[in-house]
């Protein structure tokens, strides 16, 4: 069987495991040790999903040519899985795997360049020293939790194993911190703890666009960041009865702004949970009844978790939306699941451009490229394109300069609760 | 009560603001019964009290402004006698008859029915979860759910001209669930609409659930899927009160006993025979006028 990785030409699962065999063969007679370093790269499925695999193989080649000089002579090394490297290192202790594994986390950290794209890769680490008469497939198991282990706290660390939760206390913590918001969520909103609040997105001439209205919760005083508590929203259903309530406090609020003589857009968040609903529709309608709004003044964001399978019932609710004359947006554009087959299947008049793109600027020329090509295409398709996270003058330059309509981020304004939002409308009227 | 010469306090306007925004038009009995109490040299607050529970637009306006942020109460109120209790009798009595004074509130062709039907659906549903105590219902859900069952009827009526004569087809219908009906001809329905706003309330969420669900036969048969079985309880005593006003006043405006009302009986664990001896001691509480 063949037990070489064609890309990188090192050992390959297969061959993994049969050094593993026989190095814990060895160790036993000689009475000596050896470490597994399991090493993954961080977002490497980003990566992937961003540019596709052709960039993804060119990141890996790269990533191994400089790994194999620090390696030769020093352990075996194989690739085990698509972004997944095994180092098999013969007589090595805890002590010295550690400063292994930190060097090999070094070389991981300097800048990558494919084409004109600079990333920064981090890899997760797990370290596991062979027990004696331990079978090699235990000890590989073992060197693999601790790199999830690592994974689990983030990336780019080094955990060894028997430092990470004992096995299954990691699940057991994570389902306890779960727990923990899922049981504080309940509580705020027994309390009224989530609101809205409202960050402008403004146009090339300096007119307001819309206002995306952002959830926020707060419960005895601390905030919670939407990071976290959105998740564990979308994992409980919970999303859907949060999603209801702004879908009418965003409309309600667009209403109030109308009736002040600002007619500004709401623009308001919609979870994959609420969209594979029937109800949805009727839910949007209930929302614009009580609210009298003109459904001009409402525009949903559709997140990118929506795009993993578009079903049925979600065309026809996306179909409905529209002809309640609502607009749609694509909200994160080309991370995640986002594809250029969602600009085909989702009749959205509205772009937004993931951040991850924007904040790199106006150093990245590849993500400007990537920049440049989406705003054409979309463009070409008679959508109006949004940059989000835009944070300084220059980023807004090379945007504004590739085409971008408008523009979202901290350089204009932050989110703002409701009350704030109608002085900074006129404030920035007055302005202008 | 010298509403005429104080400038409205902060409380007057989100109440004033809790109404317009709901589109709900209070009772225009009910805000006579109320300003003949305040005008009163020494008013009695629980009577004024009293009266604003029986109205669906009062009630729910001192709700949600007891529930806003300015109060900052730990707990949010599932009644309108907490709301009561956080802002004050006298301070949300002020703020209801600053509003009347002002005429604040919009007005909606035909609500008669609804303004009657609500306050004897919430004050018979309280007193039947005091005598069914077994079920372990809160006499004040059933109350408030009583009262704001049905708060999307108005809300429809005022923003869908057509509404009207889909709500006459689904009093009718014998088969089909009622918001099977609306749902043919409209793009939502009372009980959606109903659950969104008691949302926007911070009612509780048994409580906007068996809004949603009212008519919903299947939902309310299953035990094994949500709503929540208060939900359910709620909703069976609601219609069992909507059962027995009916009977009494010898109207039958909806069809609903007929479709939901046996597995209301199952819900509620009732029989024929304490049903007849319910609806006997109910009577008094059916015909009152407030």
């Amino acid at each position: 069987m063949n037990s070489v990785d064609s890309l990188t030409g090192f050992l390959n699962r297969f061959g993994c495991f049969h050094t593993a065999m026989r190095l814990a063969a060895e160790a036993t007679v000689n009475h000596q040790t050896f470490a597994v370093i399991w090493l993954d790269l961080d977002r490497f499925k980003q990566i992937n999903e961003s540019f596709g695999h052709l960039i993804g193989d060119e990141v890996i080649e790269n990533i191994a040519t400089r790994l194999r000089p620090c390696v030769f002579g020093r352990a075996e090394i194989s690739r085990v899985g698509g972004d997944e490297f095994v180092l098999l290192a013969p007589g090595c202790n805890r002590e010295r795997a550690f400063e292994f594994a930190a060097e090999l986390a070094r070389i991981v950290q300097e800048p990558l360049n494919i084409g004109r794209l600079t990333l920064r890769p981090t890899a997760s680490i797990g370290v596991a020293i062979h027990e004696p008469n331990e079978d090699p497939l235990t000890l590989l198991e073992r060197a693999d939790h601790a790199m999830f282990a690592a994974k689990s706290q983030g990336g780019n660390t080094i955990v060894c194993s028997g430092d990470e939760p004992i096995p299954g206390r990691l699940g057991i913590s994570l389902a306890r911190e779960e727990l923990s918001i899922e049981s504080t969520l309940h509580e705020a909103l027994e309390s009224g703890g989530f609101c809205l609040h409202y960050q402008p997105i403004i146009r090339a001439n300096g007119q307001v666009e819309a206002v995306e209205a952002l959830m926020r919760c707060k419960f005895e005083g601390e905030t919670i960041s939407p990071m976290k508590f959105i998740p564990v929203a979308e994992k409980t259903g919970l999303i859907i009865r949060l999603g209801e309530f702004s879908l009418l406090q965003g409309a309600m609020h667009a209403r109030a702004l109308q009736d002040a003589g600002h007619e500004t857009k709401v623009a308001i968040n919609v979870s994959r949970a609420q969209l594979i609903s029937p109800e949805f529709t009727r839910a949007l309608h209930a929302a614009l009844v009580c609210s009298n709004v003109s459904p001009k003044l409402i525009e949903l964001e559709l997140t990118e978790s929506l795009f993993m399978d578009i079903s049925d019932t979600v065309q026809q609710n996306l179909k409905e939306i529209i002809a309640t004359g609502v607009s749609l947006s694509i909200d994160d554009f080309g991370t995640g699941y986002s594809c250029l087959a969602s600009l085909k299947d989702i009749p959205a008049g509205k772009l937004k451009l993931d951040r991850a793109f924007v904040t790199v600027l106006p150093e990245d020329r590849r993500a400007l490229s990537v920049v440049n090509a989406v705003t054409q295409l979309g463009h070409e398709l008679g959508m109006t394109i949004v940059a989000e996270g835009c944070e300084n003058q220059q980023q807004i330059d090379v945007l504004l300069e590739a085409g971008v309509d408008a523009i979202q981020g901290f350089f204009y304004a932050k989110p703002m609760p409701d009350s704030e939002l109608l002085p900074w409308l006129k404030a920035r009227s007055n302005n202008n | 009560m010298n509403q005429h010469t104080s400038s409205p306090t902060p409380v007057d306007q989100m109440v004033e603001k809790a109404v317009l925004d709901l589109g709900i038009p209070p009772c225009p009995a009910i805000l006579d019964r109320f300003m003949v109490e305040a005008r009163k040299d020494e008013p009695d607050y629980h009577r004024l009290a009293s009266i604003i529970c029986s109205d669906v637009s009062l009630s729910a306006s001192l709700i949600k402004t007891a529930n806003s942020p300015y109060f900052g109460a730990r707990q949010r109120v599932r009644s309108v006698n907490e709301a009561l209790v956080i802002l004050g009798l006298n301070t949300a009595s002020r703020a209801v008859a600053g509003i009347i004074l002002r005429k604040s509130f919009p007005t909606v062709p035909n609500m008669e029915r609804f303004w009657d039907a609500s306050s004897r659906f919430a004050r018979l549903s309280g007193w039947l979860a005091q005598q069914l105590d077994t079920l372990a219902l809160p006499p004040e859900d059933a109350y408030t759910f009583g009262l704001f069952r049905d708060c999307g009827i108005p809300v429809l009526l005022r923003r869908l001209p057509s509404y009207e004569s889909v709500l006459q087809s689904a009093n009718k219908e014998v088969e089909l669930d009622f918001t099977q009906v609306e749902d043919a001809v409209l793009p939502t329905n009372h009980a959606m609409v109903g659950c969104v706003l008691a949302q926007s309330w911070w009612l509780p969420e048994e409580l906007c659930l068996a809004i949603r669900h009212h008519h919903n036969h299947g939902v309310l048969a299953t035990t094994t899927s949500p709503p929540p079985l208060l939900s359910r309880k709620l909703i069976a005593t609601t219609q069992l009160a909507e059962h027995l006003v009916q009977q009494q006043l010898g109207l039958s405006l909806t069809q609903e006993w007929g479709k939901l009302g046996e597995t209301c009986l199952n819900l509620l664990d009732l029989d024929e025979e304490r049903l007849g001896a319910l609806a006997v001691e109910a009577a008094p509480i059916i015909s009152a006028n407030e």
